[in-house]
């Protein structure tokens, strides 16, 4: 672990936190479950704000950031995946969304400095949600036989090929896609928060020794800043969209 | 400053912040694995007196406590496995989201921008509506103008012809009042003339018989000399000519 003589903390200490409150419960606060919890509150806070009666007829501020949420998921994600009768997914895909985002951008909110979904948690739990929400949806569409048929025996598939789809199917849509999903976020947001912590001791150490040796690792600091907010809205809309898609393709076996 | 130059000026204050604030610790715990490992070797060389001694044979299980030591250092939970208590608040967070973006969230946001669209809407069916009248209004002007202007041209145009027809006619009277006059002139010249003549006649006759008596001092019978009168009155007639 000693990288140009430099002590690197280990993995595990940049993405534990130790409990603030209720410490040896189930119930524990830390550092991450208050940026989930301060996602939440920032969500409702922007949606309360935006849903006030204005007599403004263009939307500012606020209000501007909230509809176009709405409307992304809905023009770019919801209509692209599901169809119109998919627009009753839009508080749903639109709240994990936001919740995702928040979660993410939280590492370059200087003083936070961490992604909240580095740590497994709520990716898992929401991914373990849609794909509940998804075979239910499914088995709701078209029926438990119909929904199993569609989904290990895909239509338009030569019938010699399912002695090898019908396993791959099996094994991707019931068991793999919901860590798919999770590890994705997961992973994502781990290998960002290390990018920015490396160049960041980096930075550190070589300004108190070198001053100019700095310059280097503060230059890459702020593009991979830069690169971390795009990671954290492209991961945040890449779980939506995909949430997205396997609901439509639960509910449209002909996609 | 041009803003090209502003806001180049502020990319680089908002980078340096970052710099400034990213480059304090952002990770957990100020334990890193080379003080924790250092921790460690101090522990082992108290008990066992040097470190280098741990390779001799008969300290096998303080060399072998010294690299659990170490492994334990660099040894953390697995980051993969999720945390209960994260996993709860994590998950009531979102449900507790959830339920309000479904109560509340997103049909409020929903409801201002269907109301500002039916806003935009009807303000766009008024336009239209205004502009359609606008057109309409425009159109009979434009008519009425035109209906205006044909009935000033055929105004024009009759009274031009009614004047055309009172000089034609105040043409004709005046030349029939002179054509009368100059024939009332004409009678009047040939009336005065014939009295005139007849005046003459009476008179010449007159002294004609006067001159005849003398000259010839003889009486005439009175149709004798009314002839002769006559006779002479024709020939001073023929002879002015």
């Amino acid at each position: 672990m000693n990288v140009l003589a430099l002590d690197f903390p280990p993995v595990s200490h940049l993405f534990e936190w130790p409990a603030i409150w209720f410490d040896g419960t189930p119930f524990a606060i830390n550092k991450t479950v208050l940026i989930y919890l301060g996602s939440m509150l920032i969500t409702m806070a922007i949606f309360l704000l935006a849903g006030r009666k204005r007599e403004s007829l263009v939307p500012v501020g606020i209000q501007h950031v909230a509809e176009s949420g709405i409307e992304f998921i809905e023009e770019s994600v919801v209509m692209q995946t599901i169809g119109p009768e998919g627009k009753k997914y839009v508080p749903f895909l639109t709240t994990m969304f936001f919740f995702i985002l928040f979660s993410n951008i939280t590492e370059v909110i200087p003083f936070i400095q961490f992604p909240a979904n580095s740590r497994m948690a709520v990716p898992i739990t929401l991914a373990v949600l849609v794909w509940g929400i998804y075979n239910v949806l499914g088995v709701k569409a078209q029926g438990l036989g119909g929904y199993l048929k569609n989904s290990l025996f895909p239509p338009g598939v030569p019938k010699a090929l399912y002695l090898i789809v019908t396993p791959i199917e099996l094994v991707s849509t019931f068991l793999v896609r919901p860590f798919s999903l999770a590890i994705r976020l997961w992973a994502n947001m781990v290998a960002g928060h290390l990018l920015l912590v490396t160049f960041a001791v980096l930075s550190t150490v070589l300004w108190d020794s070198t001053y100019v040796g700095a310059v280097a690792p503060g230059a890459m600091l702020i593009l991979m800043t830069g690169f971390e907010i795009l990671v954290s809205f492209l991961q945040a809309f890449i779980f939506t969209i995909l949430t997205a898609v396997y609901i439509g393709g639960s509910i449209h076996p002909e996609h | 400053m041009t803003r090209r130059i502003r806001h180049i000026a502020a990319a680089a204050v908002i980078a340096g912040a970052v710099v400034a604030v990213q480059a304090a610790p952002a990770f957990a715990s100020e334990e890193t694995v080379g003080s924790c490992a250092a921790v460690e070797a101090i522990h082992t060389q108290e008990a066992v007196g040097e470190l280098a001694t741990l390779e001799e044979p008969g300290n096998e299980e303080a060399l072998k406590k010294f690299d659990d030591a170490l492994d334990a250092c660099i040894e953390a939970p697995s980051p993969i496995i999720p945390a209960t208590n994260e996993i709860i608040w994590g998950g009531g967070a979102f449900m507790v989201l959830l339920i309000f973006m479904i109560w509340k969230g997103v049909p409020a946001v929903r409801g201002a921008m269907d109301q500002r669209a039916e806003k935009i809407r009807t303000d766009l069916e008024a336009a239209d509506q205004a502009k359609a009248e606008a057109v309409k209004i425009k159109t009979d002007h434009a008519a009425e103008l035109a209906g205006a202007k044909a009935e000033a041209a055929a105004l024009i145009d009759e009274a031009r012809a009614q004047a055309d027809r009172l000089k034609a006619e105040l043409s004709a009277r005046a030349e029939a009042d002179i054509a009368e006059m100059r024939e009332r002139a004409a009678a009047d010249i040939e009336a005065g003339r014939a009295q005139a003549l007849a005046d003459l006649r009476a008179e010449v006759s007159q002294i004609a018989v006067g001159a005849a008596e003398r000259v010839i001092h003889a009486n005439l019978d009175p149709s004798t000399q009314r002839a002769l009168v006559d006779a002479y009155i024709d020939e001073v007639a023929g002879a002015n000519g």
